[in-house]
């Protein structure tokens, strides 16, 4: 059925029947409705689950409790001032988020970016994805009752976010990443806070693994649990560690390098069966997979201008101000009306840490984008969940939930 | 009977005056070593080292809105938590916390009443025990609250007998029903070390009955919200809450009697008074080992919770009881 | 009327109550829930006979044990017990007739019967002799142990009663 613009959908009672089991309607099982609020739901999702004693017969995920409208947003907002809407898509990981929209930027205008910056930008992400991941570790394993990792994964986030704040005056909506390169060069003492959090992070992941991956519990509660096969996965679109659990050998950053991504050795980890389990140590894995490409661009960050010199997408220095004409009105130019691209659209895909996140923007040469459309992980992983919780217990669909990884200010948008 | 009856009554109601006071400050000791555990501080604003905590808590509770939902079944859902809270209570009525001594000038056990069949009291009235969660479940009208309730009662009924048999294990050895004497012949050596897989099997089963952490599917809030709580409020969410802690009390209280020894300790018979001493400090220890495993375990799922109870427990607790009963034999 | 007497009456009452209330409420939660409360009359009563070894199994098993199975079977038929029907059928007032009839003739029999008196009072080794008795083969040990088979057996039929067939 098409919808037209401005037209709202119904659905009546009775085309939705066919989302539970004819069982449920007679009665014979229990249609449990979990969430919005709910406290493993990681935010205001609402699961319609229908089970047989303890045993899950189907779930039904119910999504637009966060909706907060920021693709449209996007229409009335100039290039440079969409950025920090992006920090509020995927709030665990906002360094992704921008790095996935100024590329695309870029890659519409076609700006070349400096080299110091593109490594910025890696070290950047790959703390955001360590972060994003302990984030993830600490919920997932509360999810499951191990409550004390909870705490020993934020204690070291803290880290992270002290870093965040040092290169751009704020912890989590950082806004730091601009079209052509960065909002300012890294601090000085940014070099060393990375490597002492390099020196210490290595102990601390052992730690948390030799928490869960010993705990005979921990492995009854996530090996086999909420499978899915690399068939399955690749059908529902799914991406990041959910589908590397798998086993399906998929990661932007190998696929498809950007940020000179190319430049760095790291290997992608794979699992093997698809269970809660292989998620698990995939995203364990991954942690350390980016140390080591954090400790390979600050060991190569290389001099230089921190974003491009190009006055059409960059303002014009400050002090510049002062003695020229064409600067001013330059910096007069892009701060009213901002810059245009040339008409077109555009794609471009990042890893973030939970999947292929992608920006699509269509431009009607404007300085303002006509559509603005973000390739949410979180929302297409989430389709998922049925096959994974099928014929589980209510226990699982927890786990599950949690091995996913989903941020819901990404699923709504 | 006059003498007789005063005694009691003095004893009960310093019996439970302790027992609401332990709870008040185990509840404040539990979150004070669980932040250590993980790194935090804990309680700290209420009185020094937050001391005043539990009253804070206390006050709280009190002027919290009483809250029956309107389909619930209301005479159920009030008795729900007194029926959880009386036979906890009732476990201290037989365990001894000294031994004999004269208190002015008047000779007296430290144990409420000390019944001919006291193991069978304690195990009679543990099974009762999850009545007031199963009905808490059922008279709530709410989903989640009745698989709470559902799995309290799957969950008693998958351990009560493994824990029996590991009960039976110790009367065996020891060679009577009454708890007093289960302690008195321990003098030559505590139990956890003739009966350790009755001790292991005690443990479980007794962390699993009392629902702590990795047993807590009952109130499970990742999977259920609170379980059975779920729709309680103030007091009586209180009662539920003074029952959880009184049981981690009265569990220590059982396994330091069956296996470690009771109040037994060095110089216990010089010194009477030293034995409450002694039994403070076992069953601190256990509820310290309690919290220590809520802190780090994580749950376990309601179908390996029944495997284990009746693939594992069970069969080995009856195969002790088999071992128990040969050796008894044989050396008799 | 002493207090044994007293106490005796009151826990006939909540015995006898209580299993009219079994038989009488609507709902089959709370009919299970009554059961239990006449069970607990009878363990009283066990207490009052000096029998705390009958009392504490009385408890454990029935209310412990059997009740809780009942509850937790109600609480998994949740139709059942949602839809309460009428607990009076129409042969209600025939089987109310029959029993009172029953009653009748028994009573008086029971009544006259001839109950051998013990002599002595309960022995404090009760449970011990309870215990030999039943492994004494001049005592209870055949019943006890064909008592046991038939249970096993029962058990085994049940087990593959339930089992799903395949």
């Amino acid at each position: 059925m098409a919808i037209r613009e401005g037209e709202v959908q119904e659905f009546t009672l009775e085309q939705l029947k066919h989302l539970v089991s004819e069982r449920a309607l007679r009665g014979e099982t229990v249609l449990l409705n979990v969430g919005p609020q709910h406290p493993s739901t990681h935010g205001v999702l609402r699961l319609l689950v229908e089970l047989d004693g303890e045993t899950i017969v189907s779930v039904v995920p119910d999504i637009g409790y966060l909706h907060t409208g920021i693709e449209k947003h996007c229409e009335s907002k100039t290039y440079t001032k969409i950025i920090p809407l992006t920090d509020r898509i995927d709030y665990l990981s906002p360094m992704s988020n921008n790095l996935a929209y100024v590329m695309a930027v870029e890659k519409l205008m076609g700006v070349e970016v400096p080299l110091r910056a593109q490594y910025i930008r890696v070290i950047l992400t790959e703390l955001q994805r360590i972060a994003s991941h302990l984030v993830w570790l600490g919920t997932h394993a509360l999810d499951i009752a191990a409550m004390s990792v909870f705490l020993y994964c934020f204690r070291e986030r803290e880290l992270i976010l002290d870093i965040f704040e040092m290169v751009s005056g704020q912890r989590m909506m950082v806004s730091y990443f601009r079209v052509g390169g960065l909002w300012r060069d890294v601090p000085e003492g940014f070099e060393e806070a990375v490597r002492a959090f390099l020196k210490l992070m290595p102990a601390r992941i052992n730690e948390y693994e030799r928490l869960l991956k010993r705990n005979p519990l921990w492995l009854q509660r996530t090996k086999g649990v909420g499978v899915i096969s690399p068939e399955d996965a690749i059908a529902w679109g799914v991406t990041g560690p959910s589908l590397r659990g798998s086993g399906v050998n998929y990661d932007v950053r190998k696929a498809q390098p950007y940020s000179s991504y190319d430049h760095f050795e790291f290997d992608v980890p794979l699992g093997e069966n698809g269970d809660v389990y292989d998620r698990f140590m995939v995203r364990i894995e991954e942690m350390r997979q980016s140390l080591r490409i954090i400790d390979q661009a600050l060991r190569r960050l290389p001099r230089g201008p921190y974003i491009t010199p190009d006055r059409k997408v960059t303002p014009p220095p400050k002090e510049e101000l002062a003695w020229s004409m064409e600067a001013l009105i330059h910096h007069f130019k892009f701060w009213t009306e901002g810059f245009s691209p040339p008409p077109g659209e555009v794609y471009h895909a990042v890893e973030s840490p939970r999947g292929e996140f992608g920006v699509y923007i269509n431009s009607d040469g404007s300085p303002r984008p006509r559509r603005v459309h973000f390739r949410a992980p979180s929302f297409v992983n989430l389709q998922a969940l049925p096959i994974m919780a099928k014929g589980g217990l209510v226990a699982d669909l927890v786990a599950i939930i949690g091995s996913i990884d989903i941020v819901l200010g990404e699923i709504d948008r | 009977m006059a003498p007789f009856l005063v005694e009691a009554a003095i004893k009960s109601l310093i019996l439970v005056l302790l027992l609401l006071t332990g709870f008040a400050y185990l509840t404040l000791a539990e979150r004070k070593l669980i932040a250590d555990f993980q790194a935090r501080i804990g309680p700290n604003r209420a009185g020094p080292y937050g001391l005043l905590q539990p009253l804070a808590d206390a006050v709280k509770l009190f002027f919290k809105e009483d809250f029956i939902p309107e389909y619930a079944d209301r005479v159920l859902f009030v008795l729900a938590p007194l029926i959880t809270l009386i036979p906890t209570l009732l476990i201290f009525a037989v365990i001894p916390f000294g031994p004999e001594l004269t208190l002015f000038g008047y000779r007296t056990r430290l144990q409420l009443t000390d019944v001919h069949v006291g193991v069978l009291y304690i195990v009679a009235v543990t099974s009762i025990s999850v009545y007031g969660i199963t009905l808490a479940g059922w008279a709530s009208n709410n989903k989640y609250a009745l698989l709470g309730g559902i799995r309290a009662s799957a969950q008693m009924i998958s351990y009560e007998l493994a824990m029996g048999l590991a009960i039976v294990s110790v009367v065996l050895t020891t060679g009577t029903l009454q708890v007093s004497g289960i302690v008195e012949a321990q003098r030559n050596g505590w139990l956890i070390f003739l009966q350790p897989v009755a001790a292991v099997i005690f443990f479980i089963t007794g962390l699993a009955e009392i629902k702590r952490a990795p047993f807590d599917l009952v109130e499970a809030e990742q999977e259920l919200t609170a379980g059975y709580l779920t729709e309680y409020s103030s007091m009586k969410f209180a009662l539920f809450f003074m029952s959880e802690y009184v049981k981690m009390i009265g569990f220590g209280a059982l396994m330091t009697t069956f296996f470690l020894g009771g109040y037994l300790g060095p110089f216990v018979d010089l010194y009477p008074g030293l034995g409450v001493v002694y039994f403070t400090l076992k069953v601190g220890f256990l509820i310290f080992v309690l919290i220590w495993l809520r802190a780090t375990l994580p749950r376990i799922r309601y179908d390996q919770l029944m495997s284990l109870g009746w693939k594992v427990l069970l069969p080995l607790s009856l195969a002790n009881v088999m071992g128990t009963a040969v050796v008894v034999a044989l050396t008799a | 009327m002493t207090l044994i007497q007293a106490v005796f009456v009151l826990f006939a009452i909540l015995t006898l109550g209580a299993g009219l209330f079994t038989v009488l409420s609507r709902h089959l939660f709370h009919a299970v829930l009554y059961l239990i409360l006449s069970l607990v009359g009878v363990a009283g009563l066990f207490v009052l006979l000096e029998a705390e070894f009958l009392a504490g199994v009385q408890v454990l098993i029935y209310i412990g044990a059997i009740s809780i199975l009942i509850i937790f079977a109600v609480m998994l038929t949740r139709g059942m017990a949602r839809n309460p029907g009428p607990p009076l059928n129409n042969q209600s007032l025939a089987a109310a007739v029959i029993a009172g009839l029953f009653f009748v003739l028994l009573a008086p029999v029971i009544a006259g019967f001839p109950w051998p008196q013990a002599t002595q009072g309960v022995p404090a080794d009760a449970i011990e002799a309870l215990g030999r008795s039943l492994v004494d083969p001049n005592q209870f040990a055949l019943p006890f142990e064909l008592a046991s088979v038939m249970i096993l057996a029962a058990l085994i039929g049940a087990i593959f009663i339930a089992r799903e067939k395949r």
